[in-house]
């Protein structure tokens, strides 16, 4: 049975006051607990369902919905990099085939070792920068081979 | 009046509705997925689409209103084109295994897809597969046939209120899921298998047992559980029942069921069912004729009589046998043997609480429409979880919170946290505390009403002030003034109340409380029913103090009347209740008892003292389905049919009287006929060709079922007080003493009422089992860790009765000073360790002051 921490609890709580309703805060409740422990398990819709008093099946359904819940395990560290028009454009793809041969790293995949998981954007916002991409909740553009090796190194 | 054109047909509308609900009440038929009429409207499957003048593209016409003028047509090439376009869609990824599938011959998809069409697919791709999924006891999802329509997941939270199931993901992927089955999710209704238009979810019961169209009847009858009557369709085929299924627009449920009113009738057909009448001889049952029995029953009841005198013998009537087997019962009883030894577990609280509110308020005050609860604007909860002891009126409760009304809790009501309710948690022993302060309270901000001077006389001495209580009982003052408000503020009240009032130390005085709450506010109350025919027991006068009609024995003009009718001679004197009888037999004064349909070793408290007080008896005669902890003592038992193959009527808790009907012949008797032929045997005839001719007695002799037919209770017109005259003047002084004192600290035992369960019959449905498997000890965390004992551990819980080892399951809904046991299963149940008190007032028993230890005796299996 995975617990939050009462940081966590007070954060979530704090969350709760600024909605009408328990259902309106699932979502900012749930982006906690995925920082929380890494990934949306089972145990952790039945923790936020458990805090907010809003039935699990509901929590379950807003959070499989979602692109941006992560309802499996992945790597300590999460690469979301974009494939679409202009990063594309610009070599995005040359960079995803990169990312496979240097660091065995699988679009949808996570390395051996666990420290990346890749996952594939549909473009963020970046398209006079491109290419680019998120490293966990940091942002990084106007990537290349040799940059993404240095933003790599950064994260352990 | 607004009228509108569909199809060329001029339609005209008393009131507004959607174009869909004016088509189908001109008889127009529009292809519906999505749409349900139990359900809020959704227009997701669009194959409602209509054309309609002056719109520019087709419409989803059900959720479209009409307006005056509207011009509609409903099947023109168009449409059809695009309901062809919309059901290819969604065959996409259906598996088309319709030979193979349950639901085929009822499938709303397969009969639009033969309508319409399409014939062959332009899709070549890959079909998603998913495996049928039979992780849940009693019912089977297979997620290939889902059409996504959502109508499970809008029945489950927007009418049942459980939110067990959701869409799970999105787009292709999307499915319905979990049945999670915990205390609170899941429900086990089965409301969603009836909203399934498609194979995908579907009941386990019947799996690949008959085609839809191989039902030979469909037969309507009542649900035998609880006290709500909810009617139930029984589809039967080759004498069995295959299925049970609800019937929208049915008075009391309206479509809906619960786990039991659904799942649980497989004890019709039960293999333990008793098939023959059985003698004991030297210890040991053996098998007699039918002639044997009631001839030996007979010789045995009169020899009782003329040795000892009438009052040496007593009757058990049943609240689980229709007013027919009821009836004839306690004329035997009072007619052959002369006695007014009669009574039922209505004893255990029903009764007592009934007439003690009809005794304030005059009788047939608990006999209020359950589906009113939706449209009272507050429902105040005193005294359990209405959601598990009678699911059905449960739900109106939560429909009464969606529609925008206050639910007030006294206590923790689990089946009710997502329905926000105003909760007032004091400690255990400090509600009747609680509730004389809101009584006092009431007065100084509303006064009295000034319409009855027995109660107001009573409510004038009770006086307990906000701010000492909210000390005492450790709530906030503001909280406690929140909450009276509300109920001070209420235009039309409800007030329900349950067992553990009734059943609770003080129960007497707690129940005048919670009747003056009502007194004070204008409010209907409802008195939670555990049985199909609590009330009909008691209207039959299955009762030490009641002739039918709810008559009181003590008038003698009302027993002039029956003797009269009877042509007999009644015993003035009101003869023993249930727990006199067995007080009786356990001394030695009573001789012989015939116990019908009722297992009072295991539902009356402490069994160690009932089964002493039946071995005492030299005869003991036990008619019943199954062979019970009661049976097993009978020196005869006598084999009856069951709820499922017999006519009859059951009186609801509303009063509202329905009938039973025959789904499966079965070789056998009523227990009325037993009865009778008992009777014939002494000399004593009663004529009955039927249970229609039982039932015409009935009308004739009781002034409250005067002039009702079975016709008009088929028509659903048997609202209380019928055609009949209820009783009025009849009053005794309003009773406010307290009784016992309540013990203090420590940790006490408590019953578990579990939604899925009722016992007798319960127990012998195997798809309850395995919903329900087996009795728990419900305890509170907090007290668990106190006494070491974790989730799944093995525990002996005692009293000054005796033990039980059972399985211990942590529930934060559980108070701490409590531990819960259902009494439910054989040997595992928790009114046999009750060793109880009655109440002065109810003369019901005290069961929550039951001392109670709990050791860990076992390690959880993992």
């Amino acid at each position: 049975m995975i617990t939050f921490s009462q940081t966590t609890i007070k954060e979530i709580e704090e969350i709760r006051r600024k909605y009408p309703t328990s259902r309106a805060a699932l979502l900012p409740a749930l982006y906690v607990a995925q920082r929380e422990f890494g990934w949306l398990s089972p145990e952790a819709y039945t923790a936020v369902s458990d805090l907010l008093g809003v039935p699990e099946a509901i929590a379950r359904g807003v959070g499989t919905f979602y692109a941006m819940y992560r309802n499996k395990p992945l790597g300590r560290h999460v690469v979301q990099l974009c494939t679409n028009v202009s990063c594309m454009i610009l070599g995005a793809e040359r960079l995803v085939d990169f990312l496979k041969n240097k660091y065995g790293l699988e679009p949808g995949g996570t390395t051996a070792d666990g420290r990346f998981s890749l996952v594939i954007m549909e473009c963020i916002g970046a398209c006079g920068t491109a290419p680019a991409m998120l490293v966990n909740d940091d942002f990084y553009e106007n990537l290349t081979e040799k940059y993404i090796d240095e933003i790599l190194e950064k994260y352990r | 009046m607004i009228t509108i054109t569909i199809n060329g047909k001029e339609i005209k509308l008393e009131k507004a509705m959607t174009v869909l609900e004016a088509a189908r009440s001109a008889g127009i038929k529009i292809p519906t997925l999505c749409y349900h009429e139990q359900l809020e409207k959704y227009g997701g499957c669009r194959l409602c689409l209509v054309e309609v003048e002056k719109m520019p593209r087709l419409q989803t016409s059900c959720t479209l209103m009409v307006t005056d003028g509207m011009v509609v047509r409903t099947e023109t090439e168009a449409i059809a084109d695009v309901r062809r376009g919309i059901l290819e869609f969604l065959l996409i990824n259906h598996p088309l295994d319709c030979p193979y599938c349950d639901k085929a011959g009822e499938c709303e998809l397969q009969d639009l897809v033969e309508k319409y069409g399409p014939t062959t697919s332009r899709f070549r791709e890959k079909k998603r597969k998913v495996t049928e999924n039979l992780q849940d006891p009693v019912i089977v999802r297979n997620m290939e046939r889902c059409v996504m329509c959502t109508r499970c997941t809008r029945m489950c939270e927007g009418v049942q209120g459980a939110s067990a199931i959701a869409v799970i993901s999105r787009g292709g992927h999307s499915h319905i899921e979990p049945f999670s089955g915990n205390r609170y999710d899941c429900e086990y209704c089965g409301n969603c298998v009836s909203v399934c238009p498609v194979g995908a979810i579907m009941s386990r019961l019947h799996r690949h047992s008959y085609r839809p169209w191989q039902v030979k009847e469909n037969i309507e009858t009542t649900c035998p559980y609880c006290g709500v009557g909810c009617t139930l369709v029984a589809q039967v085929r080759d004498d069995v029942i295959k299925r049970v299924v609800p019937k929208i627009g049915s008075p009391v449920n309206n479509g809906m069921l619960c786990s039991r009113g659904r799942f649980g009738y497989e004890f019709v057909g039960h293999k333990e069912r008793l098939t023959v009448p059985l003698i004991k001889k030297a210890g040991v049952f053996e098998e007699a004729t039918w002639e044997e029995a009631i001839g030996l029953v007979a010789k045995r009841l009169g020899e009782a009589r003329d040795k000892h005198g009438s009052g040496a013998i007593a009757g058990i009537a049943s609240p689980r046998c229709t007013n027919e087997d009821n009836y004839v019962f306690q004329k035997f009883m009072r007619v052959t043997l002369g006695t007014n030894n009669i009574d039922s577990t209505a004893r255990m609280g029903y009764a007592g609480a009934q007439a003690f509110i009809e005794n304030i308020f005059g009788q047939g005050a608990t006999g209020n429409i359950i589906s009113g609860l939706s449209n009272s604007d507050t429902v105040l909860v005193i005294g359990g979880d209405p959601t598990t002891v009678n699911p059905i009126l449960g739900l109106q409760i939560r429909a009464c919170s969606r529609r925008g009304g206050t639910i007030l809790t006294v206590g923790h009501v689990p089946g009710l946290q997502h329905f926000t309710p105003m909760e007032l948690k004091p400690g255990r022993r400090q509600e009747t505390l609680l509730l004389e302060c809101v009584v006092t309270a009431l007065v100084s901000r509303k006064g009295l009403p000034g319409s009855n001077q027995r109660l107001e006389e009573k409510i004038k001495v009770v006086n307990a002030d906000i701010a000492t209580v909210a000390g005492q009982c450790g709530l906030h003052e503001k909280e406690m003034t929140d909450f009276i408000d509300s109920l001070a503020g209420a235009g039309t009240p409800a007030v329900v109340i349950g067992k553990e009032l009734v059943q609770a130390c003080n129960s007497g005085y707690r129940l005048f409380l919670a009747c003056a709450i009502s007194y004070l506010i204008n409010g209907r109350i409802y008195l939670l029913c555990d049985h199909a025919n609590e009330q009909g027991v008691l209207d039959m006068g299955c009762a030490p103090d009641l002739l039918p009609g709810y008559r009181p024995l003590s008038y003698a003009e009302f027993r002039k009347r029956y003797e009269t009718a009877w042509k007999t001679t009644l015993p003035e004197k009101n003869g023993l209740n249930i727990f006199d009888m067995i007080a009786a037999a356990g001394s030695g004064a009573l001789k012989a008892m015939y116990v019908m349909g009722e297992n009072p070793v295991f539902n009356l408290p402490d069994s160690k003292t009932t089964v002493a007080a039946l071995q005492k008896l030299e005869f003991l005669v036990v008619q019943d389905i199954f062979m019970t902890e009661t049976a097993r003592l009978a020196d005869v038992v006598l084999p009856a049919l069951s709820w499922g193959e017999k006519y009859g009527t059951f009186t609801n808790m509303e009063r509202r009287i329905q009938r039973v009907r025959k789904t499966v012949g079965r070789e056998g008797m009523e227990d009325w006929r037993i009865v009778a032929e008992i009777s014939k045997h002494m000399s004593v005839r009663m004529h009955y060709a039927d249970s229609g001719s039982v039932f015409e007695e009935i009308t004739k002799v009781s002034p409250l079922h005067r002039d009702l037919t079975y016709d008009e209770i088929a028509e659903g017109a048997t609202i209380y007080p019928y055609k009949g005259e209820p009783l009025r003047g009849a009053t005794e002084e309003i009773r406010t003493d307290r009784g016992m004192t309540c013990p203090e600290g420590g940790l006490f035992l408590g019953i578990d009422r579990p939604l899925f369960h009722s016992g007798t019959l319960s127990r012998m449905s195997p798809a309850l089992g395995k919903i329900c498997p087996d009795a728990v000890l419900r305890i509170n965390p907090e007290t668990a860790a106190t006494l070491l004992v974790a989730d799944g551990d093995i525990v002996r819980v005692s009293t000054a009765t005796g033990s039980l080892e059972l399985p211990a399951v942590l529930d934060k809904h559980a108070d701490r000073s409590v531990v819960l046991v259902s009494n439910i299963f054989e040997g595992r149940g928790v009114l046999g360790l009750m060793a109880a008190a009655l109440d002065p007032v109810l003369g019901s028993p005290v069961l929550d002051t039951i001392p109670a230890t709990v050791e860990r005796v076992g390690k959880a299996k993992v």
